[in-house]
């Protein structure tokens, strides 16, 4: 609650080598096909 | 021949009648009652909201894919449920009033075999004064909803062009709303438009939430494993403010909506007030006003339903206390116990307490999330009821029922921080499972495995192709029930 500011405050920030990472076409595209499988697991054990 | 009604046209009703139409024979009726003629990917609300959509891209017409699909379809508003037939009546029936342009508040009964009660959430703009389209703030919470919220974002947007700073609120109304996922998309997306429009300097963003902290989403929070560390939802979530500039009011209750000003209580009792040029504020769910009748004609909707309108189903309504909640509490059939032929499955049955810890400001007030149940979890409950359906149909008394307690129950959610194929991001997540079991996982009720999360470009990638997936599979298009829920 009012811990809330001083909490966003103290949050880690990204270095400057994530934020890139987070917006490179060749890094996000493994990324992309990473999590489709994560999200692919988890689903097959839904539909199980 | 069995005929099977469906009540609402969203995610858990649409899915169950368009599986019901391959499950069961040709003999059997569908019908699907919905007071709306369109079909809406509520997900991409977001987008139209900051005008990154139209309203044709995230809706269509239900009418011609239910006629394709061999589906009786009636523009209505269900009103009441007859379980036992009546004095006039003898079998199950439902009441509507038809909402069709062509047969506008006509009344009509409907006789069923099966129920399946998927009528979503009223949005209760109603609870919190002021609070809404009709009042002074905005939504996303529909396509013309958020088609206005875009109009006025934008024009908040022209006037930090000429020079104006601006107070954008986004968040929550009322203590008890769910849905905090979307408030939260649409802050980030929000921050992402003004911040390509040039003026972010000009934007003070604040995220008004009745979570106790960060990270919450309504589901208690998250915990995953990050780099060989275990990590939570709120400090990931905390980094992403303050990464983004966007500042947090958490623990609050929205009191009222003034023009340009929102009042609300905090968790602390402290009363404060937010002045505001632009707002979007999510409103409180309740179910809708149905009404339960028994062969007498007498009132048995006290029987049927909890208090906030939602469906009693197979769960454990006792109100036992936070520390005595256990995963069996939630249903797993979504039958309501008296009557086993009908299901409520999605925002329409009755959750047996929240999933966040509950909390109170001293005086009194509910302030804690209400638990989601909307998206992929919505989608399976209407997979499932489809499928006992069609195994009651076919095997009557012997029927093998299947479960999907959303204790045992996964979930992904992709949660778009700015949209744009090469500046866009997302937030990506899965947990499992949604409820947390604290017997099967004592650490953090949930597999450490099955439970993470990610921000990046390929989030915003991976919400694009759930928004293409599930408008083609909304279409029953050729292979559409290999799509999952």
């Amino acid at each position: 609650m009012d811990d809330t500011e001083a909490n966003i405050a103290r949050a880690p920030l990204p270095t400057d080598k994530t934020l890139r990472a987070r917006k490179n076409l060749f890094i996000q595209f493994g990324r992309f096909l990473a999590i489709n499988t994560k999200m692919l697991k988890i689903i097959r054990k839904e539909h199980r | 021949m069995a005929r099977v009604v469906v009540l609402g046209g969203g995610i858990a009703g649409h899915t169950a009648a368009l599986h019901l139409t391959r499950m069961l024979k040709r003999s059997d009726e569908v019908v699907v009652v919905t007071p709306n003629s369109n079909w809406n990917w509520i997900p991409s609300n977001i987008w139209v909201g900051v005008g990154k959509m139209k309203t044709d891209q995230v809706t269509f017409k239900l009418g011609p894919i239910y006629k394709r699909k061999g589906i009786e379809f009636h523009q209505a508003l269900a009103t009441a449920i007859h379980p036992e037939g009546g004095p006039q009546r003898p079998g199950p029936y439902i009441d509507v009033i038809y909402t069709d342009p062509a047969r506008a508040g006509e009344h009509g009964e409907l006789d069923y075999d099966y129920l399946v009660n998927a009528t979503g959430p009223k949005l209760n703009f109603g609870a919190t004064p002021g609070l809404g389209p009709d009042g002074h703030s905005y939504s996303v919470c529909t396509a013309g909803h958020a088609v206005d919220a875009s109009a006025a974002l934008q024009a908040a947007i022209q006037r930090m062009k000429k020079g104006e700073r601006q107070v954008l609120v986004v968040g929550m109304g009322h203590g008890t709303c769910t849905c905090e996922g979307a408030a939260f998309e649409y802050a980030f997306n929000v921050e992402h438009e003004v911040r390509q429009a040039g003026v972010r300097d000009l934007a003070d963003i604040v995220y008004l939430t009745n979570e106790y902290e960060l990270g919450d989403f309504g589901v208690d929070g998250l915990t995953f494993t990050q780099q060989g560390f275990q990590t939570t939802s709120k400090l990931w979530t905390e980094s992403l403010f303050r990464e983004r500039g966007i500042r947090a009011i958490t623990g609050a209750h929205v009191m009222s909506v003034e023009e340009g000003v929102v009042h609300y209580e905090q968790l602390d009792g402290s009363a404060n007030s937010l002045f505001f040029d632009f707002a979007m504020l999510l409103p409180p769910f309740r179910g809708v006003d149905l009404h339960a009748y028994d062969a007498d004609g007498a009132d048995i909707t006290d029987e049927l339903f909890a208090p906030n309108g939602f469906m009693k189903v197979d769960a454990d309504y006792s109100g036992k206390p936070f520390e005595e909640w256990r995963a069996e509490d939630w249903p797993s059939t979504y039958q309501v116990p008296r009557f086993p032929k009908i299901f409520a499955v999605g925002i329409a049955f009755a959750p047996p307490h929240q999933i966040s810890r509950p909390r109170k400001s001293p005086s009194g007030t509910v302030i804690s999330p209400s638990p989601p149940r909307t998206g992929m979890p919505s989608g399976i409950m209407g997979k499932l009821a489809a499928t006992n359906i069609a195994e009651m149909i076919k095997h009557g008394d012997s029927a093998q029922i299947r479960t999907a307690s959303m204790a045992d129950m996964a979930a992904a959610c992709v949660a778009s921080a700015g949209s744009g194929l090469r500046q866009g991001s997302a937030a990506s997540m899965t947990m499992y499972p949604v409820v947390p079991d604290l017997v099967k996982y004592p650490n953090t009720g949930r597999s450490l495995e099955d439970t993470f999360g990610e921000i990046g470009l390929s989030g915003h990638w991976i919400k694009l192709l759930l928004h293409y997936m599930f408008i083609y599979k909304g279409k029953a298009r050729p292979g559409w029930h290999l799509i999952p829920e």
